[in-house]
């Protein structure tokens, strides 16, 4: 797709996003995956770091919303492309002349904004359960930073899509895809604490700079041309992946007209 | 002017198959077919279960790939060309599947509406209008779950209408629904034809196709085996009768002994719960009742009826007995 497609679609965007939410708030899954998931993940992290402060906690504030990020984006964008699959949707939505990857946008948007409501329920969860004085040190700049980690995040959901459209059975791999990427990108802890070898990694990850510069901007006095550096390696990779995730539907969705895979008979 | 031009089709499916020695199965679904649908023409897809139809029907709407052979759907390749096929049809799978069960009618349709790219000041009318169509009014604000089977497949017709488009595939459009719902939704078709779009109808239902289509193609195990107006497709048993026998069980054996009878030229059995019904086309006409009831000595008979030949009764000799 050319991403001019979703200036041009972006009325599209905004219905599929809105039908995306309707459809998913009806669905106990969803609500475990961007509510009970972080909630359980935080008061393990609250508990295990309580007596490291508050900064501490406002890092596992931070680092739980991510996670819950990741896991609706992973299991609910992946999952409701196969759910398409099963529910006859999938072959309706191909065969229409939005592009597809356009229609994933939106899910992809709407699973992200779901996700916010992670991050608030880890905040009121540290403020009245655990009693910590919540405070974020750049909330301008951590706002703005959220805002692009968004759009990081959505277009990293974006490469891993066309998989799910090509194979029915990559959800088995969803599990193992889920703690690498809390551990990578350094959502929990700092990514020093890995393996040096696993740092070049890191940085590939859009979601790691999104991580670092949430972290940095709600916990610390992030430099601000560090803060920019962050700013501006999400904008990067997340083109790169817009770019990958282009190529990618165009030979998914082709080869999955090839092997006869949009339907499930 | 053509709307829909089919030259040698092809489709296989490969499957693997085995998991220490694997090797790939290959079925020819559809197997080099050709025709034409003229622009305005409500064109039938007859045959049985497995022949190709919905086969042939996704490569038309762009959502296979044909194996080999080209297929232009207004004018466009569905191959190379396949976004402008998309913008210019309309598509129905039969069933209750491809809606979203958890939104309302409306919403259903504004979704849709929003992904065939009609703008939102045009879909706020055409909406309403369309649920007035397929008499759905009043009911778009319940959730699609709660709707009957002949309610969604309604919303079907009226979510492939949202962009009103000119050429229109239905497949399988009435399967499942009652003879009420069906009635109506054969209204629903003849109410777009008279609109002068084309149609591309699959069905198994022989008295819909006879009643619709202006041409039919028959189609089985992958090839058009038939391709005429329905009387036309009628005059290949014109010079049949049918004898039509209710029997109660009759076993393989004394069916094979009545279809290798001489004067028989094709016997099908439809089973209604424990009845049979069957049907024997002879050109003997009542003359055959005599040695028909000879050969099902010992077997059990209720009613018996020599009548003129159906669409059904040619279908039935075209495929050989098969449906």
């Amino acid at each position: 797709m050319n991403y001019g497609n979703i200036f041009k679609y972006w009325r599209t965007v905004l219905v599929v996003a809105e039908m995306s939410i309707r459809t998913q708030f009806s669905d106990g899954f969803v609500l475990f995956a961007i509510v009970f998931q972080p909630m359980i993940i935080a008061i393990l992290a609250l508990f295990m770091l309580r007596e490291k402060g508050s900064d501490y906690a406002v890092f596992v504030v931070v680092g739980s919303g991510l996670t819950g990020l990741w896991s609706s984006l992973l299991f609910v964008s992946g999952n409701s492309i196969n759910v398409e699959r099963w529910t006859g949707t999938l072959e309706s939505l191909v065969g229409m002349p939005t592009p597809f990857d356009v229609i994933v946008f939106g899910k992809n948007l709407a699973n992200v904004f779901q996700s916010l409501l992670s991050m608030i329920v880890s905040y009121a969860l540290a403020a009245y359960l655990f009693g910590y004085p919540l405070s974020l040190t750049q909330p301008i700049l951590f706002f703005l930073t959220l805002l692009l980690s968004m759009f990081a995040f959505i277009c990293f959901g974006l490469t891993i899509a066309p998989l799910f459209v090509m194979y029915r059975s990559v959800q088995q791999w969803q599990n193992a895809m889920e703690f690498p990427v809390y551990i990578m990108c350094g959502f929990l802890f700092p990514i020093a604490l890995l393996p040096n070898w696993t740092t070049p990694l890191s940085y590939l990850l859009p979601p790691y700079w999104a991580a670092l510069a949430l972290h940095g901007t709600s916990t610390a006095m992030m430099p601000f041309d560090q803060l920019l550096f962050s700013w501006s390696m999400m904008i990067l990779f997340s083109i790169v992946d817009l770019i990958i995730a282009s190529q990618l539907f165009k030979i998914m969705l082709y080869k999955a007209r090839v092997d006869a895979t949009l339907d499930v008979d | 002017m053509n709307a829909i031009e089919i030259s040698n089709l092809n489709r296989v499916y490969r499957a693997q198959i085995g998991v220490f020695n694997r090797s790939i199965k290959e079925v020819v679904a559809v197997d080099d077919i050709s025709f034409d649908v003229q622009a305005g023409e409500l064109f039938g897809l007859l045959g049985p279960n497995g022949a190709g139809k919905t086969t042939t029907v996704k490569m038309l709407t762009t959502l296979l790939i044909p194996s080999q052979g080209s297929a232009r759907v207004a004018g466009f390749d569905v191959v190379k060309q396949a976004n402008e096929v998309r913008r210019r049809i309309g598509f129905i799978f039969g069933g209750e599947r491809g809606l979203y069960w958890r939104l309302s009618g409306d919403d259903n349709l504004r979704y849709f509406a929003s992904l065939y790219g009609v703008d939102p000041a045009v879909s706020k009318k055409r909406i309403p209008y369309l649920m007035e169509l397929v008499g759905l009014q009043g009911r778009g604000n319940e959730r699609v779950g709660g709707y009957s089977r002949g309610m969604k497949q309604r919303l079907h017709v009226a979510r492939t209408l949202l962009h009103d488009p000119d050429i229109l595939f239905l497949d399988e459009p009435t399967i499942g629904l009652d003879p009420v719902g069906a009635r109506e939704f054969r209204n629903v078709i003849l109410n777009l034809q008279s609109q002068k779009k084309t149609i591309l109808l699959t069905t198994h239902y022989m008295f819909e196709a006879d009643a619709l289509s202006d041409r039919i193609a028959i189609i089985n195990k992958g090839r058009v085996i038939a391709l005429d107006t329905p009387s036309g497709l009628k005059g290949h048993v014109s010079d049949l009768s049918v004898v039509e026998l209710e029997t109660f069980g009759t076993p393989e054996s004394v069916l094979e002994k009545l279809r290798s009878l001489p004067f028989v030229d094709a016997l099908s059995v439809e089973d209604r719960e424990q009845k049979q019904m069957l049907l024997v086309q002879t050109k003997r006409g009542a003359e055959a009742v005599p040695d028909v009831m000879a050969a099902l000595d010992g077997q059990r008979i209720g009613r018996v009826i020599v009548r003129e030949p159906t669409l059904e009764d040619a279908y039935v000799r075209l495929v050989g007995g098969q449906a």
